[in-house]
């Protein structure tokens, strides 16, 4: 008996090591372990260990940049699975939407859930934007991440513009081509800019592909790693509301 | 801090052989670094790109009849033939870019709403209340308007669209060069 005793106790005794070793501090039931979990626990940790209720009064932030960064995963996920069934090819590409809207599972549910996140992210964006001129909240010391804050802002509209493209429409195929003709009216670098962008003289092929490329791979990890930088700069600078 | 950069600047005066070696491995990366950006944006510039290509053959010039307007719009050319010879129009709104529709009535609709559309340079045309309809293109993006000879006269397109160079080829046929642009003179007369 002793010998199973001493089993079950040593099997226990792991799975303590092993929880441990993930939630160091016991549950959170005094302010003093709380703080210590939020200062060690990785997702927690861009919360400020101690946050005055005045900080983040919701007619304050109206929780604009909040809302865009969910915005934002959601648009990661919803993307993640329309890319199982879209191919960035002018063959493929329309019909693919047209599946995607009518043959596959769930599919109307998913693009038209990135589709209108994409919509609502630049309006949250601007607003976010617009909340914090309004409350001053770009002055020293916060004047670098506002300057990320334009980088960012600067992104969201480059994805909307590469994601136009993608369901290969009518109308994606000439807003592309009066965007990129906008392109060419800047001096000097106008015309390169444009045949860069296309990747020819014409939308076709290769700017699909470009802007796919683009689109779920180059713009989005320049959108993390700035936001990383954002939120911690948030952080750093702390809030810019009432004391 | 700025008594810090003076101790900086004053200290590197003093050229040791350790320093001398880390500005010449910053300066190699430096340069490696230029090097490296600059290959990234000309890797991005196709030396090749397998689009249509400017010039294509039309079918021969007696298909088309006198004061015909012939819309290929898969190439996006327009091939007229007038009495004093072909011309043909590069269907690209001068605007930004869209491909503008023919039809054959594009000034009607302005004319009897009253506004007032310049006559046409080069056929001397003009649009009136008694004689309201004339054929043109119309693009769909924006509304900018053409006379049937490419001239604008609506809308935001700035000028013209561009007329390219046409001959005939060896076998008889039409032979349109989207690449060359010509000057509105240009007739090829058969």
């Amino acid at each position: 008996m002793s010998v199973i005793r001493a089993a079950i106790d040593e099997m226990f005794s792991i799975v303590g090591q092993m929880v441990g070793s993930v939630f160091r501090h016991g549950l959170p039931l005094t302010d003093k372990i709380a703080a210590r979990t939020a200062l060690t626990n990785f997702v927690l940790h861009i919360h400020p260990v101690r946050v005055r209720r005045s900080w983040i009064r919701m007619s304050y932030t109206l929780c604009l940049g909040g809302l865009s960064f969910f915005l934002f995963i959601v648009l990661t996920v919803t993307g993640l699975y329309l890319m199982f069934y879209y191919v960035p090819s002018t063959n493929h590409a329309y019909q693919d939407m047209r599946d995607l809207q009518f043959v596959v599972t769930f599919g109307g549910l998913i693009r038209n859930m990135h589709r209108w996140a994409a919509h609502a992210m630049v309006i949250t964006v601007w607003l976010h934007m617009a909340r914090v001129f309004l409350t001053g909240s770009y002055k020293k010391p916060r004047e670098f991440n506002w300057g990320v804050g334009t980088l960012l802002l600067l992104i969201t509209l480059l994805l909307s513009f590469t994601g136009y493209l993608l369901p290969w429409d009518q109308l994606s195929i000439w807003a592309v081509t009066v965007g990129s003709n906008m392109a060419k009216y800047a001096p000097i670098a106008g015309p390169y800019t444009r045949y860069l962008l296309l990747g020819g003289r014409a939308v076709g092929d290769s700017t699909l592909l470009r802007f796919y490329v683009l689109h779920v791979v180059g713009l989005p990890l320049a959108a993390f790693l700035l936001m990383v930088v954002h939120f911690w700069r948030v952080r750093k600078d702390g809030f810019s509301g009432g004391l | 801090m700025a008594a810090d950069f003076r101790r900086l600047i004053e200290d590197s005066r003093e050229m040791t052989r350790r320093s001398f070696l880390a500005m010449a491995g910053w300066a190699g990366f430096t340069v490696a670094s230029l090097i490296a950006l600059y290959q990234s944006v000309k890797w991005l510039y196709p030396n090749a790109t397998y689009e249509d290509p400017p010039a294509f053959k039309a079918d021969p010039p007696s298909t088309y009849a006198v004061g015909s307007t012939t819309v290929i719009i898969d190439k996006r050319v327009v091939i007229n033939h007038d009495p004093n010879g072909f011309y043909a129009i590069s269907l690209i709104c001068t605007h930004l870019g869209c491909t503008p529709r023919y039809f054959p009535d594009a000034t009607s609709d302005l004319v009897l709403a009253g506004t007032q559309i310049a006559k046409d340079p080069d056929t001397g045309q003009q649009a009136t209340k008694e004689n309201p309809v004339l054929p043109g293109f119309k693009c769909p993006c924006h509304g900018s308007r053409y006379f049937r000879d490419a001239v604008n006269f609506f809308g935001p397109a700035p000028r013209p669209m561009d007329r390219v160079h046409l001959e005939v080829a060896p076998d008889g046929k039409l032979l349109i060069d989207r690449s060359v642009i010509v000057d509105r003179s240009f007739r090829l007369k058969v």
